[in-house]
């Protein structure tokens, strides 16, 4: 009797520990994003208070300044003109690709699908020195094609490799059902699979979406002045003889809190797109 | 005559079968082709000639395997593979260590699951350049909370970002911050998707929680672990923006890696032919640790 008695405890003790675990991991990933909102939101001179101040009077002044003083709102229709046009065209093609490689077997089948995952291994640095080249050939350095361009790189594969997910769980005999009554295949496609796999057409839309948003290294380098995005405009707070940190965290703040809202949303089919390979661009 | 015509035509829609996947695959391919084989493998002529700011203007000359040959001889690049690599184990090892036990925990049948999850998933979907800044901020020698609340405790503060010694380790953390959510949800979900039974078996057996885990979980997990570490391996070998913002690859070249290499290279004394070299030779090395990581995949499935 004492016994399980003492097991009990042990079992009880046990889960505590877990669930202490747990929120302390919790804790930890969520505790420096908290703390750049808190920070967009204190006054320049307490930013740097030690010790820390935690009670303050919330201001805007920090996003009056970022909003007002720099363009911001310019370059945050550069995101997401540059992010929307790679999204959605790699959507488009990656979408009929996936198809076409779950629907068919043909001679080299296997080795093309692979070779759709080699794409997203590439170091975005490798690419940058030839787009670079070119790009300043064709006078494109600093447009947003150029940037949307070199996006593609890695939305259109990861759509691809995504996209042969959804529709390897989609059953071949719907479609063949509606092809016996006279459907055509695409139609067929349009009308019975597509919306089927649209829950994971948008799951792709949102990570490729993220991918482009808060991409850095071909922003900084192939855009000047016109063409640059949020990610390069964050750093240019962070001038050699000043970091107006509480500008940085602010203009952070703004780029980050689509991320999270999309990041949550999608959270389930992000978690299963990234067990497939889908890894951050 | 009439027979002869209906085999033509059935020619013909043989014909259109086998190519009807094209319709489907070409048009990506084709879009793939143009982005990223043609840059790729202008790319690769790039390595063997000299593009520098003086020479592209006149065309530029070939100079054979002369980039190559410089850069092996280029102390600096041969430090930031170093780099790479050193950097690359210590995240991957703790990263793993810390994900399995990340994993372990929310397979239990957790209240409020769900809600960890989404959490935990935050720090990898964040923009990396976000992420630098705010670390930037976090572990400031001055300022920092973490050389703050380390103070509070008695420890004395800590020069993260500055000191030779430690950057590299503040860059690792960074990153294990970053992205151990990552391994631990693809080992969750490949603990979610193991058969039970082997575990009851082990339970009547009388088997301690480490023996199931050594003998049981770790070989049957193997796939995903593979996966996990592959993946791992790509994202910390190419590493740029969080450690470029961190450290901008300081101080003293101790947090250079590749791509911080071929960045102040190319885009700062714009050399573009070793730019193009060195980057080449960092896919190649590349995409041979990860085929024979992948063929190890391979062999378990």
């Amino acid at each position: 009797m004492k016994n399980l008695n003492r097991s009990r405890l042990i079992k009880r003790l046990n889960r505590i520990l877990i669930y202490l675990l747990v929120l302390l991991a919790v804790f930890l990933s969520v505790a420096p994003i908290v703390y750049l909102l808190i920070t967009s939101f204190k006054e320049p001179e307490l930013t740097f208070a030690i010790p820390p101040v935690w009670n303050f009077t919330p201001t805007w002044l920090n996003y009056n300044v970022v909003l007002s003083s720099s363009n911001f709102g310019k370059y945050f229709i550069n995101s997401l003109v540059i992010a929307l046009s790679a999204t959605g065209i790699a959507l488009v093609l990656g979408t009929l690709a996936a198809y076409g490689f779950s629907r068919f077997r043909f001679r080299g089948h296997f080795w093309l699908r692979i070779s759709t995952l080699i794409p997203q291994m590439l170091p975005p640095i490798t690419l940058v020195v030839p787009f670079y080249v070119l790009f300043s050939g064709l006078d494109w350095i600093d447009t947003l094609p150029a940037l949307i361009i070199s996006y593609l790189t890695f939305t259109i594969p990861l759509s691809i490799w995504m996209m042969i997910g959804f529709f390897d769980d989609v059953p071949i005999e719907l479609e063949e059902a509606a092809m016996i009554d006279g459907c055509s295949r695409f139609s067929a496609l349009i009308r019975i699979s597509l919306p089927l796999v649209l829950p994971g057409m948008a799951a792709t839309a949102i990570l490729g979406f993220l991918y482009c948003w808060n991409e850095f290294l071909y922003a900084v380098i192939l855009t000047g002045r016109d063409a640059r995005t949020l990610p390069v405009i964050i750093t240019s707070f962070m001038t050699n003889r000043s970091v107006h940190w509480g500008r940085i965290a602010a203009s952070g703040s703004l780029v980050l809190i689509p991320v999270l809202v999309f990041a949550l949303l999608a959270q389930r089919y992000l978690v299963r797109g990234l067990a497939r390979g889908a890894v951050k661009a | 005559m009439d027979i002869t015509s209906n085999f033509t035509q059935n020619r013909y829609r043989q014909f259109f079968r086998r190519l009807e996947p094209v319709f489907y695959i070409g048009p990506a391919f084709i879009a793939l082709i143009v982005v990223l084989i043609y840059p790729l493998g202008y790319s690769l002529w790039l390595s063997f000639h000299q593009w520098t700011l003086r020479t592209f203007r006149q065309g530029v000359p070939f100079v054979g395997f002369q980039n190559y040959i410089d850069l092996f001889s280029n102390p600096d690049f041969l430090n930031s593979l170093r780099i790479t690599f050193t950097f690359v184990f210590c995240a991957i090892s703790i990263e793993f260590v810390l994900g399995m036990g990340l994993a372990l925990l929310l397979n239990h049948d957790l209240k409020g699951k769900n809600f960890y999850r989404a959490m935990i998933l935050l720090p990898m979907m964040c923009t990396n350049v976000v992420i630098g800044l705010t670390w930037r901020l976090l572990l400031n020698y001055q300022y920092g909370l973490v050389n703050y609340y380390m103070g509070r405790v008695g420890i004395p503060p800590v020069e993260w970002l500055s000191s030779p010694q430690v950057a590299m380790a503040s860059v690792v953390l960074v990153d294990v911050w970053n992205t151990t959510s990552f391994v631990a949800l693809m080992l969750l979900a490949g603990l979610q998707s193991l058969p039970e039974e082997p575990f009851e078996a082990a339970k009547i057996d009388g088997a301690s929680g480490w023996q199931t885990f050594f003998y049981l979980t770790l070989p049957l997990l193997r796939p995903f672990i593979l996966v996990a570490l592959l993946w791992r391996f790509i994202d910390t070998f190419r590493i740029f923006d969080v450690i470029y913002l961190l450290t901008a690859g300081g101080p003293a070249r101790v947090t250079e890696t590749v791509s911080i290499y071929v960045y102040r290279y190319g885009f700062q004394s714009f050399n573009l032919g070793i730019a193009a070299a060195s980057s080449f030779t960092m896919l190649l090395i590349m995409l041979v640790i990860a085929g024979i990581m992948a063929r190890s995949i391979g062999k378990q499935d």
